[in-house]
């Protein structure tokens, strides 16, 4: 323990150190890397709000900025970006119910409806209260148990991942319950749309009908936005009246006594989950922010208000989320391995700096290594200072008239999707999924499961084919005994099935993903 | 006459092409990316697009246009004007795999293409689990004979470099391997370390960390000359494999029609860069080696020879995409 005390100095020292800078001519001394950390943070915020343009790009754009900066301020402030970006997401996805990313795709369900109820403050309230308190034990976990979690996180093969897709998929068919035949539907809808594109195995193009845009695949900000962004907006064009603004009724800002206590075990909950599917490199996180929803669903006493506009499918998720995001770096820290795209851009941006990522970071860099987890302390806690006042100004937004609201909206959305891989193509397959997306409102099928299978679909099939692959086509590889993990997660997958079997039980199965009917 | 009206036009029409040389660039210019950003190519491009801002004295904005291996992109610029203002990142997988990967490729990359410079230069490695008893090339092929079909060889997807490296080592050595094709290399050095696959050909800068830090162990480099970042470790063509050499390369390339002056300027003010300590230091650590191939007539010629080398590896190991 002291010693993690002692480093955790170290690290401290190094964020909080001065500097002397030269800007200009003029040479000042300045605390440079907390600066740094808070340009980062806003940054992430800012990109973070702003639908479809993600911390990727940013973090690319910004990469030869930072060759010029020490290789602490840079790390610092990139992770800044990440983290930042993963708390503004939220503010949209409550606000106008536009997912950024995959992570915010479960805060839209019960956080659009709290705002439409006027709850928009306590909802945002939340999500930075739950991202803060899961940042900091996420960070703590990191900072303590790295190397032993990063020997965890490699006894994920491809026929663990496999299991725990199929537990994920599961568990939402078996708790999305408006109708059972139609969430089903939605999942396999899902499913199928991730088939298009080139298969990793033989390199063959599937369902791109010949469109060289689609070879790799339709992008997810393009279907979440059209699903839940433009579907949202040409659902409400449909109200005669009441067509002025989105809610005249603001509420109040901040979370009643009676919320904060419905949101502390959520996020406790949300935390844990997050922090133990945050360190899988290979799509865990995908499954944090959904499994927090799904588990609070079933758990909690409160369960018939979610996706009506309860705090704790809010809470729950964000927490998740957060704390998978920050013990998404303990792979990348102890192992050199990326866990998704932004970790991709922080090992391109080390090496650049000459460093090279691995365990031996800690012990020949360790002002780096400690300096960068104590910079993630200090982060979060700018965001949550920085984001609660902004609370208030994210909540005028929503007075803005919809004739003024809406185009807005719908450029920022045309420009985040163009920009990911600058076609025009994109914007059309948005806007698309749009009308799809609608004529599922209507035909009462909710868009929450068709994510989650677009989502989980490709990395299924693509493990399920490597452990195949591996096991020369042997199907016991998933339950063999040499693979406990995997058993266990097909185990629980069977149990959730023989619950929904059960017609006895089956009044208990409760609607997760189901929105409340649309006036 | 008419001889003279048309001598006089040709003279014009000489001076103002020349005229035009000399005062490019005087607009802002894109070098396409064809993946999607962060990766070395992405970066490797923003570092010379920032490098060549100075030098031309007009922006140069980096463009990704991801898809299809990076064929989208390279035909953008393949198929798109020839004024010297469109810059495309080519590499080894869209001027010489693809080709001969995918049956309809929407250009030619020798025909529609003029080659500017050849930026980075990166060699592959082979590395084992540390588990596998083998501890080196020999001990590597004895095994691989002695076990046929059960060792297995990961690489970053299907008909990358590490792909063909892994064919091309079936070949030369009449061993059989299954190949097991991942998402990028990343998740495949990540399975090799919890021991689930034996063997990889993976590119240095990827591999390097994992080497250092002893998680996997590296056995050859795939290229005729040892790298000055391992240096003490075989080539395959020492360890018996003769004329073993597959090395990840991009480059810069432009429109097949771009006036001779423009791609001389161009290739003059990347190479300086190339040669600039600080850019020489950031290739460096991306694990390239500064190139020997240097003019863009050298560069031509590498890359025709490059394409016949990988046309006939593709059409051996069956690879394929539509």
């Amino acid at each position: 323990m002291e010693g993690i005390f002692g480093n955790l100095a170290i690290g401290f020292t190094e964020v909080f150190k001065l500097q002397a800078i030269t800007i200009a001519g003029m040479t000042m001394t300045l605390p440079f890397n907390i600066l740094m950390c808070l340009i980062g943070v806003l940054l992430g915020t800012l990109i973070g709000v702003l639908p479809g343009i993600g911390p990727v790009a940013t973090i690319a754009m910004l990469l030869p900025v930072t060759f010029n900066l020490a290789p602490i301020a840079a790390l610092i402030m990139l992770a800044g970006i990440y983290y930042g970006a993963q708390y503004g997401g939220s503010t949209t996805a409550i606000l106008v119910n536009l997912p950024g990313e995959s992570s915010s795709v479960v805060t839209c369900l019960d956080g659009y409806q709290m705002a439409r109820r006027g709850r928009a403050g306590p909802a945002l309230a939340t999500a930075a209260i739950g991202s803060f308190f899961a940042g900091c034990v996420a960070t703590m976990v990191v900072a303590m148990f790295a190397p032993p979690l990063a020997e965890v996180a490699l006894k994920f093969g491809p026929a663990e991942y496999f299991s725990l897709m199929v537990l994920g998929l599961v568990a939402a068919v078996v708790l999305a319950a408006g109708s059972l035949i139609k969430a089903i539907a939605m999942v396999i809808l899902g499913l199928l749309l991730g088939l298009v594109g080139t298969d990793v195995n033989s390199g063959v193009l599937r369902f791109a009908f010949g469109i060289s845009e689609m070879a790799d695949g339709i992008g997810f900000v393009t279907v979440a936005m059209g699903m839940f962004g433009i579907c949202e907006i040409i659902a409400n064009l449909e109200q005669k009246e009441k067509r002025e603004v989105f809610t005249s009724k603001v509420g109040s800002l901040m979370p009643t006594r009676d919320d904060f206590k419905r949101m502390v075990a959520p996020i406790l909950r949300g935390t844990v989950l997050g922090s133990c599917l945050g360190i899988l490199p290979g799509g865990g996180a995908l499954l944090a922010s959904f499994g927090a929803y799904t588990l609070e669903k079933k758990v909690s006493k409160n369960s018939h208000e979610f996706g009506k506009g309860a705090i704790e499918g809010v809470a729950a998720p964000e927490a998740a989320n957060n704390a998978g995001a920050q013990t998404s770096f303990i792979p990348l820290l102890t192992l050199g391995i990326p866990s998704n795209a932004v970790m991709a851009l922080m090992i391109g941006a080390m090496m650049i700096q000459g460093i090279a990522p691995g365990p031996q970071v800690m012990t020949e860099r360790p002002q780096l290594f400690w300096g960068m987890i104590a910079s993630m302390w200090v982060g979060n806690l700018m965001l949550v200072i920085l984001n609660l006042p902004l609370i208030g100004m994210w909540i005028k937004l929503l007075t803005v008239p919809y004739r003024y609201l809406y185009p807005s909206i719908l450029l920022f959305m045309a420009i985040g999707v163009f920009s990911i891989s600058n076609q025009p193509f994109d914007c059309f397959l948005m806007a698309m999924f749009g009308l799809l997306g609608y004529v599922c409102v209507k035909l009462g099928c909710e868009p929450a499961p068709m994510i989650l299978g677009f989502i989980l679909g490709p990395l299924m099939e693509e493990n399920l084919r490597r452990a195949m692959l591996l096991s020369r086509g042997d199907p016991w590889v998933f339950i063999s005994p040499s693979k406990p993990i995997s058993m266990g997660f097909l185990i629980a997958s069977v149990l959730l099935l023989v619950i929904i079997a059960l017609p006895a039980l089956r009044k208990k199965r409760e609607e997760v993903f189901v929105e409340e009917p649309k006036a | 006459m008419a001889l003279r009206r048309l001598l006089a036009l040709l003279f014009v029409a000489a001076v103002s092409h020349n005229a035009a040389a000399q005062t490019w660039p005087t607009k802002p210019l894109r070098l396409v990316a064809p993946y999607a950003a962060g990766g070395p190519i992405d970066i490797s491009a923003r570092l010379l697009a920032a490098k060549l801002q100075e030098s031309l004295g007009q922006p140069v904005v980096v463009e990704n246009r991801p898809g299809a291996g990076g064929n989208i992109g390279v035909e953008l610029i393949a198929k798109g004007p020839a004024d010297g203002y469109n810059l495309v990142m080519s590499a080894i997988a869209t001027l010489a795999i693809n080709p001969s990967l995918y049956p309809s490729l929407p250009y030619d990359p020798l025909k529609d293409l003029r080659h500017v410079t050849l930026l980075v230069q990166v060699p592959n490695v082979l590395i084992v689990n540390n588990e596998l008893p083998a501890k080196n090339v020999k001990e590597l092929i004895a095994l691989a004979k002695q076990r046929p079909g059960k060792l297995d060889f990961g690489s970053g997807s299907s008909g990358s470099t590490g792909h063909l490296a892994g064919e091309m080592f079936k070949m030369m050595t009449g061993t059989f391997m299954v190949h097991i094709p991942y998402k990028g290399s990343a998740p495949a050095l990540a399975d090799m370390m919890g021991g689930r696959i034996h063997l990889m050909f993976d590119n240095l800068a990827s591999a390097l960390p994992s080497i250092k830090s002893e998680k996997v162990r590296a056995l050859a480099t795939t290229t005729l000359k040892r790298s000055s970042f391992l240096p003490e470790l075989p080539t395959l063509e020492e360890a018996g494999l003769k004329g073993f050499d597959m090395t990840t390369w991009w480059g810069v390339s432009v429109a097949a029609k771009t006036p001779q002056a423009v791609v001389e300027r161009l290739s003059g003010d990347i190479l300086k860069a190339m040669d600039a300590a600080d850019f020489k230091e950031r290739l460096r650590n991306m694990g390239s080696e500064p190139p020997a191939v240097r003019t863009p007539e050298q560069f031509t010629t590498f890359v025709a020879s490059e394409l016949k080398t990988h046309t006939e590896l593709v059409k051996r190991s069956g690879a394929k995409a539509d």
